[in-house]
């Protein structure tokens, strides 16, 4: 088991995307809604063999949830439909509504949770430094590393703005209309401070050659494994059986 | 002022450090609204304040992967990739013809900026999602609904009820927190030039 968990995870990026490609295609291949709602737990599956169940299915309820329940409301009781299975005074739930929503939500459920998967498994430095590979300018990698190191750096100092700016007398309990006032002294200081640090940023990146037009070394490297190849096959092979049972259905 | 300037003059390095900024402060913009329960959104100050400062490829590059990053927890965030790009192209656009140098101006602009959102973001609506976002602004969309509208007329007027009012909160924030840079920044940028004030 401590094997095959690692084994997941340790997949080349690129055949976790075929992975999470693959399962959204095969949710729009197989007719109904049985399968597509199949891939959640499916993919839940996948994510306990990679040890991150727990957070996997979190966000996956949170993601999911509100979203599920607003189409249900909204198709079944408003898609224009005659055959009604329940109604209320003025309202009623019609089985077109129902049959839409299940489609719709379905779908949605099947490419949402694959995507999920995808970045549960995958490692963000992992990713980028593929994505090098394949030949993304490195400015464009340099920016999604740093976005992601920014937010979490970003939310607590903007805890610490709102510590000092209470301490000021800025009041951020009360009335909405007080609460209100209380957002722009949070939020000012917090982005203009960013943004004048980005000059020294930009001292600091082109000290270390970073617009030079040169090839540069990794220190972090990345194998593929003979099991790439393995997934990779097996999963052409999966969908080629899916689309040809399809079509000759 | 000409438009047509090539991408390379566009992203200089300093514009694209303002990308990841962009970014977090849409982001932190989101959990501030969230810290003092306000009830907006105003996920797009970054985008708009890039797109004023960086011009309107950057500030659609910073809409795209804004989304792209909530995508990471919440895909649903991926099918609503162009509306932020929408609005950071239309900020990025205005900001260049000098609509964001007087208060007045950016109320007009962001009326502009609520019609673009309204065109791009209601088709995905209804069409992907049978008119619902997950958000609470659902609710109001129901409400439009069991009042007897149709799919479409009930996603149009809650957008135009809950966009126009966060849009125009994000578009003076934007523009108050531009005017409070300093030239020596602004003059660095290749379109802070607008906001520099005469003295």
């Amino acid at each position: 088991m401590n094997n095959e968990r690692s084994m997941l995870s340790r997949l080349y990026p690129t055949t976790k995307f075929m992975i999470t490609i693959a399962l959204c295609l095969a949710a729009f291949i197989v007719p109904g809604y049985g399968f597509s709602y199949a891939v959640l737990p499916i993919c839940m599956v996948l994510a306990y063999f990679a040890g991150s169940f727990k957070e996997f299915s979190n966000l996956a309820i949170k993601a999911l949830l509100m979203i599920v329940v607003f189409i249900f409301i909204l198709q079944s009781f408003f898609y224009p439909g005659h055959d009604i299975l329940w109604s209320w005074g003025i309202f009623s739930i019609k089985r077109e509504g129902v049959e839409f929503a299940l489609f719709l939500t379905s779908k949605i459920v099947a490419v949402a949770s694959a995507f999920i998967l995808f970045f549960r498994i995958t490692k963000v430095k992992d990713l980028v430094h593929s994505l090098e590979q394949i030949g993304l300018p490195s400015k464009v990698t340099y920016v999604i590393l740093s976005t992601l190191q920014l937010i979490p750096e970003m939310k607590k100092l903007t805890l610490v703005i709102m510590d000092a700016q209470k301490t000021r007398g800025v009041e951020t309990e009360g009335k909405l209309l007080v609460r209100m006032k209380a957002f722009l002294p949070t939020l000012s200081p917090l982005i203009l401070g960013s943004v004048a640090s980005t000059e020294e940023r930009v001292l600091t990146l082109e000290s270390r050659a970073f617009s030079a037009n040169v090839k540069k070394s990794s220190i972090y490297t990345l194998e593929k494994t003979k099991y790439d190849r393995l997934v990779q096959i097996l999963l052409i092979v999966l969908l080629a059986i899916l689309i040809v049972w399809r079509v000759a259905l | 002022m000409g438009i047509k300037r090539g991408l390379k003059y566009d992203f200089s390095l300093l514009a694209i450090l303002l990308i990841p900024i962009g970014i977090a402060i849409n982001f932190v913009g989101a959990q501030i609204i969230l810290l003092l329960k306000l009830p907006i959104y105003l996920n797009t100050i970054g985008t708009i304040l890039t797109a004023m400062i960086g011009g309107p490829w950057v500030g659609m590059v910073t809409g795209a992967s804004t989304n792209l990053v909530v995508g990471i927890t919440n895909p649903v965030s991926f099918a609503f990739t162009p509306v932020q790009m929408a609005v950071g192209l239309v900020v990025g656009l205005l900001a260049m013809k000098g609509m964001y140098t007087k208060l007045w101006k950016v109320i007009l602009a962001s009326m502009a900026v609520v019609l673009t959102v309204l065109i791009v973001a209601s088709p995905i609506q209804v069409l992907m999602f049978g008119g619902a976002t997950g958000n609470s602004s659902d609710a109001v969309v129901a409400t439009f609904l069991a009042s007897g509208q149709q799919i479409w007329t009930a996603v149009f007027s809650t957008k135009i009820l809950v966009e126009s009012v966060d849009k125009i909160i994000s578009n003076v924030i934007a523009f108050v927190i531009v005017m409070k840079m300093s030239p020596r920044y602004l003059s660095k940028l290749n379109y802070g030039a607008i906001f520099i004030k005469k003295k």
